[in-house]
């Protein structure tokens, strides 16, 4: 593998005189994808030094569970630190010849900061950076939310990133075909009856839709997990594969749900301010009632449980032998326990 | 509950999962061999399920049996011990027979067939809502009010601590 990454990155770094890698190891944490850092040293050149990198590699097909582009991802980042002050890695490369390092792949650097965000809630050693750091973080939200869509994506790659007919070209018409997605995906997801809950919920979002609001980039994946922080700043906001053109109550309602399931309390933050939602409304004014946050929790991990539980549906068939999709039954539970809780089912607990 | 994957297909990728993802990387010789009694201990339990709860009927009906039978033979004799057999044989011998419990692959079946039978439900509930229909609102309350405690008791007792586990 080192051989293939020092390579690969020599057309990256054109006047280097050598490129030397050093501690490729895989990291533990991001269900999608196989991460692995390591560092290389670039000999000559204006790069000549010490770099930080993480190799960001596909799964097998069959054991993916989100079907997402390197290539798509590589141009999304490299148009974000172009044309944003989000804070975001460099992406050096995208490897689409899956012979390179077995899976297509892409090579982005590694930032600085915490990824241990529950550091930062409950008895955590950083509980004092919480406010700071989810302002920021806040803020950064608000620019991805508020940035030209034709800027970022000329050319139309996230309009239907996962090209199951999704039309961005209206509000209107994005939600219509969204919801033809999830409905009609529910059998390819049910891997037992009682998620019927889900059914249930792709259902009611049809026959509620709600005010709205221009569309905007939406990170995809806002969630507790997905940001780095250091003397608190955040210093990248990662996990950028599901990108796309949306909503934008869809991130804060994915983020609203993983708050509840992580245990932490972004939501809450920064409490000057009245919490996330309130700060957010009063950048952006747009005044998102709670029952539309709830609505879009509902929404947003939509987007996410269909391909989530569509991969958990084929594990359960066999068709492949996975572990971790195994886990998946028992971690996305309580998401269903949220969703009955959403839909107003009689006697859920308060 | 769910249905699927089964109780035995869990423990079945958890026994793959030790054999692929843990035991190539364990170097230590006692740890090796402690991954593989979880394996074997495991293996077990899945041979257990399944015939567990008929064979612990089967069984106790066999000693009610066997109770009563054992007294009957030493029906001539006198004495403490023999005295202690038949009131054994009275007493717990003469208790009824439990009933054979359901075959849990039929239960699972039966599950599977209503739990569908309301998923189907909700379509069908669907179009009358899109159309205007008040009562299939009440109608999706009621199916509703009935999955409640379901979800509520399968969270409780399949229960997911501590956050998302392998993320930061």
């Amino acid at each position: 593998m080192d051989e293939q990454l020092a390579s690969t990155l020599a057309s990256v770094f054109i006047d280097a005189e050598g490129i030397h890698v050093r501690g490729l190891a895989a990291l533990p944490g991001g269900f999608s994808r196989e991460t692995f850092a390591f560092d290389i040293e670039v000999q000559g050149g204006e790069h000549a030094g010490e770099l930080p990198m993480i190799l960001r590699k596909d799964p097998p097909a069959a054991v993916a569970i989100l079907e997402t582009s390197r290539l798509v991802e590589h141009n999304l980042l490299e148009s974000l630190r172009a044309n944003t002050s989000i804070p975001i890695s460099r992406s050096y490369c995208a490897e689409m010849n899956p012979d390179v390092f077995g899976e297509r792949a892409m090579i982005i650097q590694r930032m600085p900061g915490n990824g241990q965000t529950s550091d930062l809630f409950h008895d955590g050693p950083d509980t004092d950076q919480v406010d700071d750091v989810v302002r920021h973080l806040c803020e950064i939200m608000v620019e991805l939310h508020e940035t030209s869509i034709d800027t970022i994506d000329p050319h139309g790659e996230l309009a239907d990133p996962r090209g199951v007919g999704i039309d961005a070209s209206s509000w209107d018409a994005y939600m219509d075909t969204t919801f033809e997605y999830y409905i009609d995906s529910y059998p390819t997801l049910e891997f037992d009856p009682m998620m019927l809950t889900l059914l249930d919920s792709f259902l009611s979002l049809r026959r509620n839709k709600p005010r709205p609001v221009p569309l905007s980039i939406v990170h995809g994946d806002f969630n507790p997990a997905n940001f780095l922080y250091e003397d608190g700043k955040v210093t990248a906001l990662i996990d950028w594969e599901n990108t796309r053109i949306g909503d934008p109550r869809e991130d804060l309602g994915w983020m609203a749900l993983m708050d509840v399931l992580s245990n932490s309390q972004v939501m809450s933050h920064p409490v000057d301010e009245g919490g996330f939602l309130a700060y957010y409304n009063k950048l952006r004014g747009l005044d998102i009632t709670p029952e539309e946050l709830g609505y879009f929790t509902l929404f947003g991990t939509a987007n996410i449980a269909v391909p989530v539980n569509a991969a958990i549906a084929r594990r359960t068939r066999k068709e492949h032998m996975e572990f971790l999709h195994l886990y998946l039954v028992q971690s996305q539970a309580p998401a269903l326990m949220s969703f009955i809780s959403l839909l107003d089912y009689p006697g859920v607990p308060a | 509950m769910i249905t699927s994957p089964t109780i035995d297909d869990m423990l079945e990728g958890v026994i793959l999962a030790v054999e692929t993802d843990i035991l190539p990387h364990l170097a230590d010789a006692k740890a090796q061999a402690s991954a593989q009694m979880m394996q074997s201990l495991l293996q077990g339990v899945r041979q257990l399920l399944p015939v567990y709860e008929s064979s612990l009927v089967e069984e106790h009906n066999a000693m009610n049996a066997a109770l009563r039978d054992a007294a009957a033979a030493l029906a001539d004799v006198s004495g403490p011990e023999a005295d202690r057999m038949r009131e054994r044989a009275a007493s717990l011998g003469a208790a009824d027979d439990l009933p054979a419990p359901a075959d849990p692959e039929q239960t699972r079946l039966a599950h599977v067939a209503r739990a569908t039978a309301v998923r189907d439900c909700l379509y069908d509930l669907d179009v009358m809502q899109r159309a205007g229909i008040q009562a299939a609102d009440e109608s999706l309350t009621i199916l509703r009010a009935m999955l409640t405690p379901q979800y509520l008791h399968y969270m409780a007792t399949f229960p997911m601590q501590g956050g998302m586990l392998g993320r930061g």
